[in-house]
């Protein structure tokens, strides 16, 4: 075989090899791809911000895309940017807790926008307060009975005995 | 001729010192940046004198604006009193304030934490009033059988403090040593369990998930309380400072009780939702231990003389963060020593509450 057909077939194996090897990992970059969470939906705090939802978006775990109003609540009350740095000052196995009493007060606030979740607060311990007192007067007639039949049973009994 | 020159020098001397006197006055009374609000200081900008903050974060407290603007944000707070009246701005800044206040307590759960803080507190005081007028029926249905009552007392049936739903029936309080604040009956003679909204028996590793969907939910149970007449500014109902001062003084959140058929179906409704719980409840009573035992917190005192009413109402609400760390510690302590501290927490909760409360005023 001559000499520069043996250098074209080299070359060409070349090509093939390096053709094979890119469209490997390029295949692999496709599947890598598909098996991460965030290229089939993005989550419900990008999706409202219009922005790529990439693996390590602080939002996606606690606002998943099936609820859009939790986000959307919380970034008008509070705003994205807060909520993100509440979110890194708190440990991450009390951010689902956090962000779901962020939602909660932003609902409140949206509800009524005077008074908020402060509302809800203030009824319940005026509740708190109507209790106490009523179980204080309960407990007093409960005390005035039990002595009344104390003293009744003392002087039965001081009545046998003489 | 001397001499009333040398009069007039001294008077246009003192003249000078004087204007020179209130020059000094004007210019810090007035100008630079001591004049400015603590949210204008904060910025670090010119407070003009129609600053919308300025009224509601005085210089001398940066802290209550430091915490609105982590959470809320200086935007927010002008799009939410720009939306208002005048009369409800006061108030809305206020409930504002106590929220960022509550937040910058208990960053994890806020002012959700205190909210379920007291429901369980109103849940130990029902079940309690139920117990005793049971006990109360018991002495007025029998007054003549008074002898035979005493003899039942003394077998002294000790009344549990039930919680996490075991199946027991309803027992008989007939003890005379009915002590006040302790023993609590879950009544469980229905099929449908009206349990606590926590289960403390249950490890907390299993009971996560369930508090996720508790806590959201609850919202919408609040929205059933939020019916608009409870929270109408002209219902007659004030958020009031005796002060001027916001928090300086008696700082009070009144509302008229007139919606207390909407919360009795949030009682209800979280009632419902009680048996979900697991983990709440147990920082619930870790809380109520903790402020049983640790009344005074170096960290609050910085701030006590800022927060004076809030510091009295918010012992109840410990820190969260400390629960946190003591969590692996409940973990594993004994079903013993949980019914100890469930009876120390009954024999103090309410005294304390009644004290410590103060967000309300009792007329």
């Amino acid at each position: 075989i001559p000499k520069r057909e043996t250098k074209k077939i080299k070359h060409f194996q070349e090509v093939i090899k390096w053709g094979t090897f890119s469209l490997s990992m390029y295949i692999c970059g496709i599947y890598k791809k598909k098996m991460s969470n965030y290229t089939n939906s993005p989550c419900a705090a990008c999706k409202f911000l219009r922005r790529k939802c990439t693996s390590d978006c602080v939002f996606a775990p606690y606002f998943p895309p099936e609820e859009p109003t939790k986000f959307a609540n919380v970034h008008r009350i509070f705003g994205a940017s807060n909520v993100s740095k509440i979110l890194q000052e708190v440990a991450p196995h009390q951010r689902e807790d956090a962000v779901n009493s962020l939602a909660y007060e932003a609902e409140a606030r949206l509800t009524d926008p005077v008074y908020g979740c402060v509302g809800a607060i203030s009824v319940l311990q005026r509740q708190v307060l109507r209790l106490q007192r009523e179980l204080e007067e309960t407990n007093a007639d409960l005390m005035r009975y039990a002595s009344c039949l104390g003293s009744e049973t003392t002087s039965a009994y001081g009545g046998r005995r003489g | 001729m001397s001499n009333t020159k040398h009069i007039h020098k001294g008077l246009l001397e003192r003249f000078l010192d004087l204007l020179l006197i209130a020059l000094i006055i004007f210019m810090t009374l007035k100008g630079g940046t001591s004049g400015a609000c603590a949210a204008c200081k904060y910025q670090r900008r010119r407070c003009a004198a129609d600053c919308p903050l300025a009224p509601y974060f005085p210089a001398e407290q940066p802290k209550l604006f430091q915490n609105v603007h982590r959470l809320f944000g200086v935007r927010s707070i002008v799009k939410i009193l720009e939306k208002l009246d005048e009369t409800q701005k006061p108030e809305a800044m206020k409930s504002i304030i106590f929220q960022s206040y509550v937040r910058d307590r208990s960053p994890v759960y806020g002012c959700l934490g205190v909210t379920q803080q007291l429901q369980y507190m109103i849940w130990l005081a029902e079940e309690e009033l139920k117990a005793v007028n049971s006990q109360l029926q018991l002495y007025r249905s029998q007054p003549q059988n008074g002898q035979n009552q005493n003899q039942n007392h003394n077998s002294h049936n000790q009344m549990i403090h039930e919680l996490g739903g075991d199946n027991k029936q309803q027992e008989d309080v007939t003890s005379q040593q009915l002590d006040l604040g302790m023993g609590l009956n879950v009544h469980n003679n229905q099929s449908n369990v009206v349990t606590p909204f926590f289960s403390p028996l249950l490890p907390v590793s299993e009971t996560q998930q369930p508090q996720m969907s508790y806590t959201y939910s609850c919202s919408e149970v609040n929205n059933n309380g939020y019916s608009p007449p409870a929270y109408n500014t002209d219902s007659g109902k004030e958020i009031l400072t005796n002060n001027n001062n916001v928090w300086g003084g008696q700082n009070r959140f009144l509302y008229n009780d007139n919606n207390g058929g909407g919360f009795s179906n949030q009682n209800q409704s979280c009632h419902e939702m009680k048996s979900n719980n697991g983990v709440m409840a147990i920082q619930s009573q870790l809380v109520n231990l903790q402020m049983a035992s640790n009344h005074q917190q170096g960290e609050e005192e910085e701030d006590a003389h800022e927060y004076d009413e809030i510091h009295q109402f918010l012992e109840i609400i410990d820190d969260r963060q400390s629960f946190a760390d003591s969590k692996e510690a409940y973990a594993s302590s004994s079903g013993g020593s949980l019914k100890e501290q469930i009876d120390e927490i009954g024999e103090n909760e309410l005294r304390s509450a009644a004290t410590c409360f103060s967000l309300t005023s009792v007329n």
